[in-house]
């Protein structure tokens, strides 16, 4: 598809600039080129737009954003003497070093591994077993949003906190349906969600929801690489600027499902704004009935909501935080939306 | 040693063993580095967290582009992460690679739309997370070196420095018929004039050497620069003196010191200018050039004040009045063009030293006329009022 080679070339061209490598020549070209394409947005004047330099190396961190997107973990099923279905976890709480920004090491401490960690997904009325390990060198835990008994809670003074080299395992059904999240509560809180301990929980409704063709988690955060108590960049699912790098491929006309997570700490809000289009918005995903027909909405730490939508024209469509701040911060990236 | 068993004979002799002693120290001082370097001399010399230091060059702002000149000023090399400007992460180019080796620059550049007049923080990230801030006070574009910009600098040197030393210099035949009492404390009068001048340059020295790189220790390169100015100039006085004919050549002697000493004042004043000219930190507004002409006619004052008993001829007070102003000019266009933090403490603690020397040496030719006729508070006032005469015209300029 020539309309999408161009297009293709131009992030190239943009990424190859930003390492040094490429001449003023060549993006003056690759930018003409880009105005002729429809799928073009940003062609007025010169290109210029927020970016980080160079990509991060994602083999090395051992996860990749694109992945994460659609990355649903079901768990091992097995089914009880009740009937009930039951979903088993192993979950391990490590240090590691990410490359969050490229050149940027962030010393993050995560749950398997990755930065946000497992999408947990089940479906209402399930019984939930994790396993957690704790291979940090701190005390943790893991906090589920949903409903559940004391002891299984997660914080200080419950049995859930886990000393360094310690296990136990969480149990509970599965409820309510709708989007939720786990994260760290061990203290100091801030930091230690910071620190990326943090991921999202979905829970289906019984017969679940209305089939749709691409269903994505994103889970949005803060990145305090110099330990100010003060984000330094923004992103969704770990890496900033990751899907204006490589955007997020749908068809014209596909039904898209976000499951959209906030879990940013030291600001206050954080928001999802979606370019040239609306979409039906279902806050906490509790209700299987929109609550908003919008293209914009906010979200405070730990709120949630499902969003719905699908792209009417092909093109390259921007989605950001509309704290404008965070989305040059890294907070953006692009829907890539092909006839 | 120490109880004078060696006489001098004994001194002068060289023998093997006192080559191995004096060598001894140096070696052993070798393997107590070598030690250190492979060991650690049981100490934990690693440290927790990097050690970074990147401080600001130039800046330069052209349509739709930032340049940043920074300097690795840290221990160790520096390698540049990501660049952020106004709180967006911003697409960037260097003009020698991202790393920077100890104590060199590179220069950052930034295709990026700002805008005339606004405020502009720049924040770099070292890949070990370390931020370091520089900042765009105003925005507006950097002169270019052209024949045009190259003029308009040496305007302002010209009204700054040139123009007032020489009004100073056209009080000369009015003030040669003063009386004895009425030279001494018009000599007074500059010395009090040149404190102030001298304590003005030391402070923005002072305040430079804050901005450059620590390894490049700006307080020690004052000391450097104010010391080895003074002696330089005692010395060269010391032997146009000794070489004079009369005392009138070496009245004329002295006032090209203060010339000199005025002249590299003049210099720094040019440079501080020319490099805040360049950055926006001032306007030159008409009422600031009027104040820099009020406060440097009294340069002019001070360069003839040894002089006045004398005929010194129409030829010598020009190159004076050259000397005292002219470097004004040059110090705004390296200011301008040119501008090295380093650099500008350097000239600063220069002219320092040129100051307090040329004070020394019109209080050694007070000293003589006083010491016919002793009038202190001749002395006292003339030196208060010279500081003073500063202070108040001073005002019209800060």
């Amino acid at each position: 598809m020539k309309q999408n080679l161009s297009r293709r070339d131009f992030l190239r061209a943009g990424a190859l600039t930003l390492l040094g490598t490429a001449g003023v020549a060549t993006i003056t070209k690759v930018a003409g080129q880009a105005k002729a394409s429809p799928l073009h947005q940003m062609g007025h004047g010169e290109d210029a737009m927020a970016m980080a330099v160079g990509e991060v190396d994602h083999q090395r961190n051992g996860f990749n954003p694109s992945e994460i997107l659609t990355d649903f973990d079901y768990g091992m099923v097995s089914t009880l003497e009740n009937g009930q279905t039951l979903r088993e976890y192993v979950i391990t709480a490590i240090n590691k070093d990410i490359e969050v920004v490229p050149g940027i090491v962030f010393p993050a401490w995560v749950y398997n591994g990755r930065l946000p960690g497992p999408t947990i997904r089940c479906k209402e009325g399930d019984r939930i077993r994790i396993r957690f390990l704790n291979g940090s060198a701190h005390p943790h835990s893991m906090h589920f949003h949903g409903i559940h008994t004391a002891e299984m809670d997660g914080v200080p003074g419950t049995p859930g906190m886990i000393d360094p080299g310690e296990s136990f395992t969480y149990e509970f059904d599965a409820e309510p349906f709708g989007l939720h999240l786990y994260h760290c509560h061990a203290a100091p809180l801030a930091r230690h969600i910071a620190k990326g301990l943090y991921g999202a929980f979905i829970i289906d409704p019984n017969g679940g929801r209305p089939a749709v063709d691409q269903e994505f988690v994103m889970v949005m955060s803060g990145l305090d690489v110099d330990f100010d108590d003060e984000n330094d960049f923004y992103a969704v699912n770990g890496i900033p600027f990751h899907y204006q790098l490589h955007p997020i491929q749908i068809g014209v006309g596909e039904k898209v499902r976000i499951y959209l997570v906030n879990i940013l700490e030291f600001d206050l809000i954080n928001s999802f704004h979606l370019h040239a289009n609306f979409f039906n918005y279902y806050p906490t995903g509790t209700s299987l009935t929109p609550a908003e027909y919008t293209d914009n909405i906010m979200q405070t730490q730990a709120q949630r909501g499902i969003l719905e939508f699908s792209y009417k024209y092909p093109g390259l469509y921007m989605f950001h935080a509309h704290n404008t701040e965070f989305a040059e911060l890294g907070w953006t990236g692009f829907f890539e939306v092909v006839a | 040693m120490a109880e004078g068993t060696i006489t001098p004979t004994e001194e002068k002799k060289w023998n093997w063993t006192r080559l191995v002693l004096l060598v001894l120290p140096i070696i052993i001082l070798g393997v107590v580095i070598m030690v250190f370097l492979t060991t650690g001399g049981g100490l934990n010399l690693a440290s927790p967290a990097p050690v970074e230091a990147l401080t600001e060059e130039r800046t330069i702002l052209q349509p739709g582009e930032i340049e940043i000149t920074v300097r690795n000023a840290g221990p160790e090399d520096l390698t540049i992460a990501q660049v952020i400007i106004n709180d967006a992460v911003w697409p960037y180019t260097t003009s020698s690679g991202a790393t920077i080796p100890r104590l060199r620059t590179t220069t950052i550049h930034l295709a990026y739309p700002w805008a005339y007049g606004e405020a502009y923080a720049i924040r770099v990230f070292s890949t070990n997370a370390i931020p370091f801030d520089f900042e765009i006070p105003v925005a507006f574009e950097t002169p270019k070196a052209d024949a045009k910009t190259f003029l308009s600098f040496t305007l302002i040197g010209l009204y700054v420095g040139v123009i007032p030393v020489y009004l100073g210099l056209i009080w000369f035949p009015a003030l040669r018929w003063l009386g004895r009492r009425s030279m001494v404390f018009l000599l007074a009068l500059t010395a009090g004039i040149l404190v102030f001048l001298g304590l003005d340059t030391l402070a923005e020295a002072i305040e430079q050497a804050s901005a450059i790189p620590g390894a490049f220790q700006g307080i020690g390169l004052i000391g450097i620069g104010v010391v080895s100015t003074f002696l330089l100039l005692d010395a060269i006085t010391k032997q146009q003196i000794a070489t004079a004919r009369s005392e009138v050549s070496q009245r004329l002697s002295l006032a090209y010191m203060i010339a000199i000493g005025i002249g590299l004042h003049n210099l720094g004043e040019g440079l501080a200018i020319g490099a805040a000219y360049n950055v926006g930190e001032i306007a030159l507004g008409a009422f600031l050039v009027v104040g820099f002409i009020i406060q440097n006619i009294t340069e002019g004052l001070g360069i003839i004040a040894p002089v006045l008993r004398d005929r010194p001829g129409i030829r010598h007070l020009a190159i004076l009045g050259f000397i005292g102003g002219a470097p004004a000019i040059l110090g705004s266009w390296i200011g301008a063009f040119s501008p090295s933090p380093t650099l500008a403490v350097l000239f600063l603690a220069i002219g320092t030293g040129a100051v307090y020397e040329v004070v020394y040496e019109i209080a050694k030719l007070i000293r003589k006329d006083t010491a016919r006729e002793a009038m202190p508070l001749t002395v006292f006032s003339g030196i208060v009022a010279g500081m003073l005469v500063l202070w108040v015209t001073g005002l019209l300029i800060k």
